[in-house]
């Protein structure tokens, strides 16, 4: 008897309904597929891979294009044979001229990839150095670049700054916005702008001022970075350029009779006479150029950057170690101008 | 230490987290803010060195930090000065060429800075206003469009900023008028009425705006200002009854505190108790306060004579037409003229010679013109302009051998025409008229004896003696009725007066006293409710929670609010009725009394009318009294007589603001040829629309409809019917065995729980 009931039951359950409980997850289905793989990779079959039979030039500018692609390793992998065929070519027999690939290369300074940002710089020390083409829009992204949240990016700006000051030192310093704007970031980034306001830590308006933000804890990597920037930069906006007392002698025997004659000549300036403003609208000194190493520093005064970074290098040396070393940098360039001054 | 370092520069690597943290501490945040400020300001450079090949992630930046920027800018007001100015030249001079999203969070970047009132509103609107007119994005300008109209509608929240309105309304002024021929009008047309609408522009100055855009050279801004004039007042009271029927229907209070007591209690829920009793009250509040006065923009008119005047010229008579409109633009403007003509008693002569040519059955939408034309005739048009229209009329449409339809529009314009101005009619042409009563089709039928029905009632001796009726008749006799002369103006009366009057005299009152106690009496009555009863106390604080609200308190204030009801019902009868008094209701007792009487009467009527103001009692009692009256004359014997007043009444009661419709001119004819399937079907679904109407359901559907819709649960036996058959099988299986002493206990338990009230009984309720 019980063993017929129970066999009864076993034939039954195939036909039993499972019971459906509220509140509780359906069951699975006995036919349900199991979807919860990932790709590894998808196969294509037919794609053209062969590159041979295509022209250099075509490859070349199809690199510099994917410059702009979304993947990251496909900037980097891109950037990484532009270097390798730059290295390979010769400058004179380049498919592109060096300012067109730096047009297309210099948004990749503020890249979030830290790969992208070091293959670019590997890049940007290969292109030859006179071929560059205007520089105003790198340093914009430099400047941008800088002041950006993110630290490895302000390191690898840094870096490209470097670059630019030991490449074409004169028209860094010389370009329209090239010198107060990169200064006033530099003071910016520093927080050197106390002098700006009242010395003490009282700010304008009699409250508190805010505690110094200490940039990244303990590590001053970034401080160290930016100050010895700094001095390669005003060095380079403020030393001037080494007269061969030979070579002007040399060049005055040869027009021997003329005296002078520099002076009576079309200016090699461009706007000789743009200090006057005679018919320009309002002075924007932010973003003017200084040709002059006299100008720059007239400007560097003027603004009260001078006052506020000799301030700042002071507390600056006061920490020692390696940010002392820098500032005591710094505090020599600044030197340039204080004695003018 | 190392690892917890790259976290930490992780979390500061993004701009939400730092806005946050900007937001709580903006001073110690300060360097953090410049160096985000300065990569804007860079970004932007870069920006606008190339402003149609910066790449996406460029764009994308510049967005971030734009958004950034705006959120964070009232914190540094100093420091942000340039900010608002740079966007609106970004804006300025990119519009057309921006990636739309960053076009669209500059505009919203603008919006916010508003709001936090780093900018004023004017500054804002002077920005996107010229936008609005000048870029070729629909997007744009719809996102514009609605910005302006919700910053509008925000600066006039707490109250009216005139000073905005003013400067607003004035660049869609000089919107229109500096460059009539465009159709960018077209933007202040659509601001105009839309603030109309919601109450927020409705003086004069706004109607001046829609005035110039009336008489613009633009099809679709003409168009656009008149539309605004027929249905811009209709619409604006559609929108505000809205408004009123959707706060009214969320808010159960009583239901609210029931649950309140039930559920558990939490704090969210005795906060959500507590913001509805808060909206509760303001909405009584607002209720409560008096009505805002709204003038309709007809009446808002500086000049409708000249106005009207110069539509005509331009529209629809001109020399040389300026803008070319077709039929359907022409009607509209026709009706605004005929409109203005009629509301303001204007004389517009050449509007009705206009008419002439267009007076045949043939003319594609004639019954439009036919209502126009009837809109356009009042009491002061010379009575020799208008006969000619009204022959015209008769001789075109009225005829045995025209179609019931056109013959019934004809006769319908003619008694609307008629009813403005009587004197338009000759004997012998409304002698003709009238004789289609006994015309065939129903439609034709019912217009001539609606004339007929007018024409005894404003010029009974232009009809046959026939023709006159009883009343007509005797009040020809008598002397009382006689034809109105041209220009004669009626006295103004309230209708029940002399109900009134006679009452006070079987009552034996004196006025001179019971003036005084009247207002006395009136006023200790009201203050004694409300000391009593106190139920408005209870209503005011209503921030505070009463759930024991027991049922016979809320009985109180049922009955002390139906107390108030009459009275507020009397005083705005009283207020009303002066200007449109109907004489059938005085005639319809005077008639039966002799001829001394009635002079008597009306002698009296007139002094107690101008010899002291009526009371709140004296409005309350005379409201009893024409009810009284009302059920008293419903007896069969003056069932005919009362239907006629009614229809006259209703006749005479339409509001003169009230345009008169095509549809109103065909009239019944409407109904006099079969329906085709489409109109059937048309006409199903507005009766399923409409309350009442006929829905083709059954009486039980549409009960069920009612009860659903008042969210009450179906009945007991209702479940017991609807109950799935298989949960019924086990317990009908089981009936069966019972033993006695369970079907006992059963029956027991059942009779306990009818006692109690069901399972849990009925004590929580």
């Amino acid at each position: 008897m019980g063993s017929s009931a129970k066999k009864k039951r076993e034939k039954k359950s195939d036909f039993k309904k499972t019971k459906l409980k509220v509140g509780k997850a359906r069951p699975k289905n006995t036919n349900a597929t199991d979807t919860s793989f990932a790709a590894k990779s998808i196969v294509l079959k037919q794609q053209s891979l062969s590159e041979s039979g295509r022209d250099p030039s075509t490859i070349f500018n199809h690199n510099l294009s994917l410059l702009a692609s979304k993947a990251d390793t496909q900037r980097r992998d891109a950037l990484a044979w532009l270097t390798n065929a730059i290295t390979a070519m010769n400058a004179a027999a380049l498919p592109q001229p060096p300012s067109a690939i730096l047009l297309k290369a210099q948004p990749l300074i503020l890249d979030g990839t830290a790969s992208v940002r070091s293959q670019l710089l590997k890049l940007l020390r290969i292109l030859p150095v006179d071929q560059l083409g205007p520089l105003d829009q790198v340093l914009l992204y430099t400047r941008a670049g800088m002041s950006h949240l993110s630290t490895d990016i302000k390191l690898s700006s840094l870096d490209i700054l470097d670059w630019l000051i030991e490449a074409q030192p004169e028209s860094i310093v010389s370009c329209a916005g090239g010198w107060v704007k990169t200064l006033e970031t530099f003071e910016t980034l520093l927080s050197w702008n106390g002098a700006k306001g009242t010395t003490g830590s009282l700010t304008g308006d009699g409250k508190w001022s805010a505690t110094k933000p200490t940039v990244s804890l303990g590590s001053s990597k970034l401080l160290v970075h930016q100050l010895n920037t700094l001095t390669a930069f005003l060095n380079a906006g403020l030393v001037r350029p080494e007269r061969d007392d030979n070579l002007l002698a040399i060049q005055a025997a040869e027009c021997w009779p003329l005296w002078h004659h520099q002076a009576h000549l079309m200016p090699t300036k461009s706007n000789p006479y743009g200090y006057l403003n005679l018919c320009g609208k309002k002075r924007d000194t932010e973003s003017d150029m200084y040709e002059d190493p006299e100008e720059r520093q007239e400007a560097f005064i003027t603004s009260g950057m001078c006052r506020a970074f000799v301030q700042g290098v002071t507390e600056a040396k006061k920490e020692g170690g390696e940010v002392g070393r820098a500032a005591a940098g710094v505090a020599k360039a600044l030197q340039l101008v204080v004695d003018v001054g | 230490m190392k690892r917890k370092l790259g976290a930490l520069e992780k979390v500061d690597a993004d701009l939400p987290n730092l806005q946050h943290k900007l937001k709580i501490d903006p001073r110690s945040y300060e360097q953090d803010f410049v160096n985000q400020y300065s990569q804007y300001r860079s970004l932007k450079e870069l920006f606008l060195q190339s402003p149609t090949t910066t790449d996406d992630s460029g764009i994308v930046r510049l967005r971030d930090l734009v958004d950034f920027v705006s959120h964070t800018a009232d914190c540094y007001p100093k420091l942000t000065t340039a900010f608002p100015l740079d966007l609106v030249e970004l804006l300025d001079l990119h519009h057309a060429t921006l990636d739309p999203e960053l076009r669209d969070k500059l505009v919203g970047a603008l919006v916010l800075l508003r709001r936090k009132e780093t900018i004023d509103s004017v500054q804002l609107l002077d920005t996107l206003w010229p936008l609005l007119l000048k870029t070729p994005s629909k997007n744009l300008r719809a996102l514009l469009f609605q910005k302006i109209l919700s910053d509008l509608r925000t600066s006039n929240q707490k109250a009216t900023n005139h000073k905005l309105n003013r400067h607003i309304q004035s660049k869609c002024f000089e919107l229109i008028v500096s460059d009539p021929t465009s159709a960018k009008g077209l933007w202040a047309v659509k601001l105009t009425r839309e603030l109309w609408k919601r109450q927020i522009w409705s003086d004069a100055k706004a109607v001046s705006v829609m005035k110039e855009a009336a008489l613009s050279q633009d099809a679709k801004v003409v168009t656009g200002g008149v539309r605004f004039f027929l249905g811009g007042d209709q619409e604006r009271e559609e929108a505000a009854a809205e408004e009123d029927t959707d706060d009214e229907g969320n808010i159960d209070m009583g239901k609210l505190r029931h649950q309140a007591g039930i559920n558990k209690k939490t704090g969210k829920r005795a906060n959500e108790l507590r913001t509805a009793a808060a909206k509760v009250k303001r909405k009584e509040k607002k209720k409560n306060s008096p009505h805002q006065l709204n003038f309709s923009a007809l009446h808002l008119l500086h000049d409708p004579q000249g106005f009207a005047e110069e539509l005509f010229q331009r529209h629809l008579q001109p020399a040389q037409p300026k803008v070319r409109l077709v039929l359907e633009q022409k009607l509209l403007v026709l009706q605004l003229v005929s409109r203005l003509v009629g509301l303001h008693k204007l004389t517009l002569e050449p509007l009705y010679s206009y008419f002439i040519k267009f007076l045949t059955p043939k003319q594609p939408s004639v019954t439009s013109f036919l209502a126009s034309l009837a809109q356009s005739a009042h009491s002061l048009v010379p009575p020799d302009i208008l006969e000619p229209l009204v022959v015209k009329i008769a001789n075109e449409f009225v005829s045995e051998a025209s179609a019931g339809e056109v013959a019934s529009a004809g006769l319908n314009s003619i008694r609307e025409i008629c009813a403005r101005q009587s004197l338009a009619m000759s004997d012998t042409l409304l002698q003709d008229l009238v004789q289609y009563r006994k015309s065939k089709d129903k439609g034709v039928q019912m217009a001539a004896r609606g004339l007929l029905s007018l024409y005894r009632e404003v010029g009974a001796d232009l009809l046959r003696k026939r023709d006159r009726g009883r009343d007509a008749a005797m009040g020809l006799r008598i002397g009382e009725k006689q034809t109105a002369r041209f220009g004669e103006v009626g006295i103004g009366e309230i209708e029940g007066l002399e109900l009134l009057e006679k009452w006070k005299e079987e009552q034996g009152i004196d006025s001179e006293a019971d003036e005084e106690a009247g207002w006395n009496n009136w006023d200790a009555e009201s203050d004694s409710d409300d000391d009593g009863e106190g139920w408005i106390n209870v209503e005011s604080d209503g921030e505070e929670i009463d759930i024991s609200d027991s049922e016979d308190e809320r009985e109180k204030k049922a009955k002390a609010a139906a107390k108030a009801e009459p009275t507020f019902e009397a005083q705005q009868s009283a207020g009303n009725t002066p200007a449109a008094t109907t004489p059938a209701s005085s005639r319809a007792t005077a008639s039966l009394e002799p001829e001394a009487a009635l002079k008597r009467e009306e002698s009296r009527i007139s002094r107690l009318a101008t010899t002291r103001i009526l009371t709140p009692a004296d409005l309350a009692k005379l409201n009893e009294l024409r009810s009284t009256a009302a059920v008293t004359a419903a007896l069969p014997a003056t069932k005919r007589r009362k239907l006629l007043a009614a229809q006259t009444a209703a006749a005479s009661s339409r509001h003169a603001d009230d345009p008169l419709t095509a549809a109103q001119i065909s009239g019944l004819s409407a109904h006099s040829y079969k329906a085709t399937r489409q109109e059937k079907i048309a006409m199903a679904k507005e009766g399923s629309r409409e309350e009442g109407g006929n829905d083709h359901r059954s009486t039980t559907a549409r009960r069920k409809e009612k009860k659903e819709s008042e969210g009450k649960s179906t009945s007991n036996k209702e479940k017991e019917r609807k109950k799935n058959f298989l949960m019924t099988l086990g317990k009908a299986k089981r009936k069966g065995k019972r033993s006695l002493t369970q079907e006992r206990a059963i029956l027991k338990g059942h009779v306990e729980r009818r006692k109690r009230g069901g399972k849990r009984g009925n004590k929580g309720q």
